[in-house]
């Protein structure tokens, strides 16, 4: 599926979950997205995580709803799921599609402009630099004995200077390669959104209408 | 489409470096997040642990519209964040992006109100106001805190509310000293 179709379709179902009241559609969705990551060859290391994962959550809200609310056994239920719901269709569009994908799918198949997608694109290949930064940026706080913690302005200071001499750096490397602000732009790979991506996005949709609403599932 | 006009490839990359800066510091604490949850559930206050921290998340917001200073900042600062947080491998998913989104224009909305004209100490508080307000809304919908008792729903609101006042108000702030200390935000 086209990743900025998949990831739309995660958006809503995740939006419309969270107003719903059906932990069996919620069960359903979860195992949907386990059959979809299984059909498309997901390491199982990591579909593995994704239930261990919301568990932490799951449980801390099950013991507040329990002790602090009157709440029936079937809410605390749809809240329980609705966090399973919510990490398992999202993994459905971040573990079977890369960022860059996704960007460059935005970029000719939803009309993100095209300074915004290679802005983008250029920063998140700087993701290991940047997780390489903050472990510099503490280690030479520590030299000097001040330890950085999340909440000291100079960590975020020094992370700020940073972003702005390697966004200098970036954006003229990108200008003097030819790209140029706001010009329309010719692509050597073209992203397609074939037909049917949009059935299947509208039956899916559709499913769980009919799921949530015309089904007397609990 | 007319926003977009305001943004230079520079303020995108540098806007997208900061973001991501901040949600791998988001991610660098979601080991403290899960600890303060374990710590609390026993009594039952498991969720607090995110109002706790929710000054954290929240972060990004404010400091790219103040910084920036062009409609739609704060959104699109921690929309970005939460990308990065969710394809790093944050542990919820699709929901951090909806989280990400309902929070940027939390913290938009401050700014919003001030008509993009007033960057002080007013302006910033408004921000994390409005956050506060939209984003515990938000949980009243999808966490159902709706469900809490009074009493509790006001304690988990205020927790909240100081929480985003440090974090995203007065710590920002001091960020946004030493940034005109060092006069390194000229006008470009």
């Amino acid at each position: 599926m086209n990743p900025s179709i998949k990831m739309l379709l995660a958006l809503l179902i995740a939006v419309e979950v969270s107003f719903t009241q059906s932990w069996s559609v919620n069960l359903i969705l979860v195992l949907g997205s386990l059959i979809w990551l299984i059909a498309v060859k997901v390491a199982p290391r990591k579909i593995g995580l994704l239930f261990l994962v919301p568990i932490l959550p799951a449980i801390a809200i099950t013991i507040s709803m329990y002790l602090w609310t009157d709440q029936s056994v079937h809410f605390i239920l749809v809240l329980v799921t609705r966090i399973f719901a919510y990490v398992f269709v999202g993994s459905v569009a971040t573990l079977t599609t890369t960022l860059q994908e996704l960007i460059l799918s935005l970029e000719q198949n939803a009309k993100l402009p095209s300074k915004f997608a290679y802005g983008f694109l250029g920063a998140f290949n700087l993701i290991p630099k940047i997780i390489n930064e903050v472990a510099i940026i503490r280690s030479a706080g520590r030299m000097r004995n001040q330890t950085m913690h999340f909440w000291s302005p100079s960590l975020y200071f020094k992370a700020i200077l940073a972003s702005l001499n390697w966004s200098e750096n970036l954006a003229e490397a990108m200008t003097s390669h030819g790209f140029v602000e706001d010009v329309r732009r010719t692509h050597y790979r073209i992203i397609h959104v074939p037909h049917h991506n949009y059935y299947e996005f509208g039956a899916i949709l559709v499913v769980l209408q009919l799921l949530l609403f015309a089904t007397p599932l609990p | 489409m007319n926003i977009f006009k305001a943004w230079h490839l520079r303020d995108i990359i540098t806007l997208a470096l900061i973001s991501i800066f901040f949600g791998v510091i988001y991610w660098v604490i979601i080991p403290l997040y899960n600890g303060l949850t374990i710590a609390l559930t026993p009594i039952g206050l498991g969720p607090a642990a995110n109002d706790i921290l929710m000054g954290v998340w929240v972060m990004a917001g404010p400091l790219a519209g103040y910084m920036f200073r062009i409609a739609g900042s704060a959104t699109l600062g921690e929309l970005l964040g939460s990308v990065v947080e969710m394809f790093l491998g944050g542990q919820w998913g699709a929901s951090t992006l909806i989280s990400g989104i309902v929070q940027g224009i939390g913290s938009e909305l401050g700014f919003t109100l001030t008509g993009y004209k007033l960057y002080n100490w007013f302006s910033l508080s408004l921000s994390v106001f409005t956050t506060t307000v939209v984003t515990f809304g938000w949980d009243m919908i999808r966490n159902g805190y709706n469900k809490y008792h009074i009493g509790l729903l006001l304690t988990l609101f205020l927790i909240r509310l100081v929480s985003t006042f440090f974090f995203s108000g007065v710590l920002v702030k001091l960020i946004m000293n030493l940034l005109e200390k060092s006069h390194i935000l000229a006008p470009r």
